[in-house]
Order: structure tokens, then sequence, then C-alpha cells
């Protein structure tokens, strides 16, 4: 979920069409986003839910941990 | 992703018996966090001196490409996906075991401003590395999850070019792998694979061996049950080169070679007389 603009970069709210087409690795049901930090180009951190399964995966650093979650902990 | 000469010889995990699907990932995962730590993919003590570089101009990457992202190429390849097929500007392309980046770097200068590149892979200290990389060079047209290459975190038909470069060899369920590489492609859709193959069966002992495994080998199948495999998943395929001089280079003459193929994904043909 890297969305710098530094020299190739996209507009402002391509940080959300770049959610575009992820999904659940599970269920593949579509996720939505609860930012809790982002800056002008990049969401740094906040959650994934799944829609049907109800997972929240995490975005920490800018990189979402989609790893089926019966495998985060381990992971 | 693979070994450098050597590491054959410097087994440094203490493994015996058939490996579990769950142990394999573990064993690459170790490896390669390792790998993103040191950055090299050689074992401490081979003493092979190719660096990431050269290993990159013998397995085909033009000077003007190592010089894209150089810290990006961590040397683990086995050929050069970008090279076998054609990369359009606008299209989405996904990136099935990302490392360090470098591959997806590639791809999104020839995507441009109007495409992007998702780059997958399941080891932090590859995607950190991924990340600071796209940062420090301003890709602003590539992102990085953290996900399997067998259950991806990607939406059906939503995939133009889908590339791998000697990663999908580590994973314990090929099959599963290819399938979804199939599910996430749009119609027309094609995918361009450098990946390991045997040329002839290995020992169980070497199957198991976390260090073959790790390093592209011990996982590796014979290319006709490769073939079969991406068959299987729904592919069109077309075999677009052989390295078979990798294996005196690389992999102390293991029976195998490095194989470049094109996967397409391909409406089904009418069948006259049947209707679906």
């Amino acid at each position: 979920m890297h969305l710098n603009t530094v020299s190739h970069g996209m507009p402002d709210n391509m940080k959300h069409q770049m959610l575009d087409n992820i999904c659940c690795p599970v269920c593949k049901e579509a996720l939505s986003l609860k930012a809790e930090k982002e800056n002008d180009v990049e969401i740094l951190a906040g959650f994934l839910t799944c829609k049907k399964c109800k997972f929240d995966y995490l975005i920490q650093e800018g990189i979402p941990n989609l790893l089926p979650p019966e495998l985060q902990k381990t992971m | 992703m693979k070994p450098l000469t050597g590491m054959v010889l410097c087994s440094r995990y203490a493994y015996s018996g058939i490996m579990k699907d769950e142990e394999i990932i573990q064993v690459v995962k170790k490896h390669y966090s390792k790998v993103a730590t040191n950055g090299t993919g050689c074992c401490d003590s081979c003493g092979c001196d190719a660096g990431p570089e050269d290993i990159g101009r013998m397995i085909g990457y033009s000077d003007e490409e190592l010089a894209n992202v150089p810290e990006a190429n961590l040397g683990l390849g086995c050929g050069n996906p970008l090279a076998l097929g054609n990369i359009m500007e606008g299209d989405t392309v996904l990136d099935l075991g990302s490392g360090a980046g470098f591959d997806c770097f590639l791809a999104a200068r020839k995507v441009g401003r109007s495409g992007k590149v998702i780059g997958v892979d399941m080891t932090d200290g590859m995607l950190e590395l991924a990340r600071k990389n796209a940062e420090k060079h301003g890709f602003g047209n590539v992102e990085f999850r953290k996900g399997y290459i067998h259950q991806l975190p990607v939406d059906d038909n939503s995939i133009d070019v889908i590339i791998s470069n000697c990663v999908i060899n580590l994973a314990p369920d090929k099959l599963a792998v290819y399938r979804d590489a199939y599910r996430v492609l749009k119609k027309n859709g094609r995918m361009y694979v450098s990946d390991i193959v045997l040329l002839a069966e290995l020992s169980e002992e070497q199957k198991s061996d976390p260090d073959l495994v790790a390093g592209c080998v011990g996982g590796a199948l014979l290319m006709d049950d490769y073939l079969a495999i991406v068959k299987k998943a729904g592919f069109r395929v077309e075999i677009l080169h052989e390295d078979r001089d990798i294996s005196k280079i690389q992999y102390d003459g293991l029976p195998l070679m490095s194989l470049k193929l094109g996967a397409y994904k391909l409406p089904a043909p009418k069948v006259a007389g049947v209707t679906s």
C-alpha cells in the first residue's frame, strides 16, 4: 500500500483507488478501510475489514497484512 | 529465488523426514528473512564471489534494467520475466513473491502513471526493503501486500499481467498458486514466469533438505509435471526459453534448469454442438 508520489506519482485520491482490487485472502470478499494514520500519499496504519468474515486485517507501516487469519499469529 | 554455489554443502538446518506444507513455508520464510537482512542470497560460508549484478546480467537483465533500482536486486532470480512478454502502459501487474521489489520497479516504469504494480510477499523483511526502495525512488504506482501467493488478496479478473521470478518452486502447493493466478487474471490476461524445474527426480533426502528447499531445488518439480499443473489450472502454456547452463553456474550441477514460460488465460474455445 505504498502510495508515494515523488516522481512517478498519482493524484492524492489514488490511495483509495489502490484498494480497488484488494480482497479477503480467504473468502475473496471486499474489504472496507479504516485508516488510522495517513499522509497525503499513503495509508500508514489502520484496518481492512472483511465485509463477510469480519476479520480485521492490520495495516502497519504502509503494508497490509493479508495472510489468512489463522496463520497471522504464527507468521 | 535461488541459492548460490556451495549452498548445498552447508546445511544449516537440522532436519530429517518429509516436510509438511507449513514446515516448508517456515523454512522458506526463515531463509529469506535472513537474506533480506544480509542483503545476499549467499550462505555465510560458500565462498562464491558473484554479486547480484553479475547474477542479474547472467540471467537476462540489461545494464539499464540493473541500474533502475540496484539495491532492490538481491541476485535471487533465475531469469527476467519482464523480458518474456509485453507489459503495456496502463496495465495492472501483479508480482508473485516480490522480494525487495526489483521486478516490480521495472514493471512500474512500463505501466506508467496510468497503470499500477502490486507485489505480494510473505516475508516481513523483504516487504520492508521493498517499501523503503519504493519510497526512496518515488514509485507511486507500486504497492506491496503481505500475503500468500496461493491465497492471493486480489480480486477476481482484475490483473492484466502476472510476473514471478523463481518463487513458485518454493510454494508447497503449486496447483493452488496457478489456480489463484488464473482467478485474478482478466480474460486474455497473461502470466510470465521464470522458475526452476527438475530434469531428473531428486532423492527423498534432497527433497526434504531445508537448504535445498529454500534454495529453489527441493520443492522443484519435473518439467512435465510442472507444465501439467499450469495446464490443469486452466492456462494455455507456451515455453519461451530453457536455460540449462544455470545448473552448472549456480546450482552445483544439480539436474535442473530455469524454465521461462508464458501462461495465458483465454476464453474456452467454442465446441460445435455444445451449449453452455
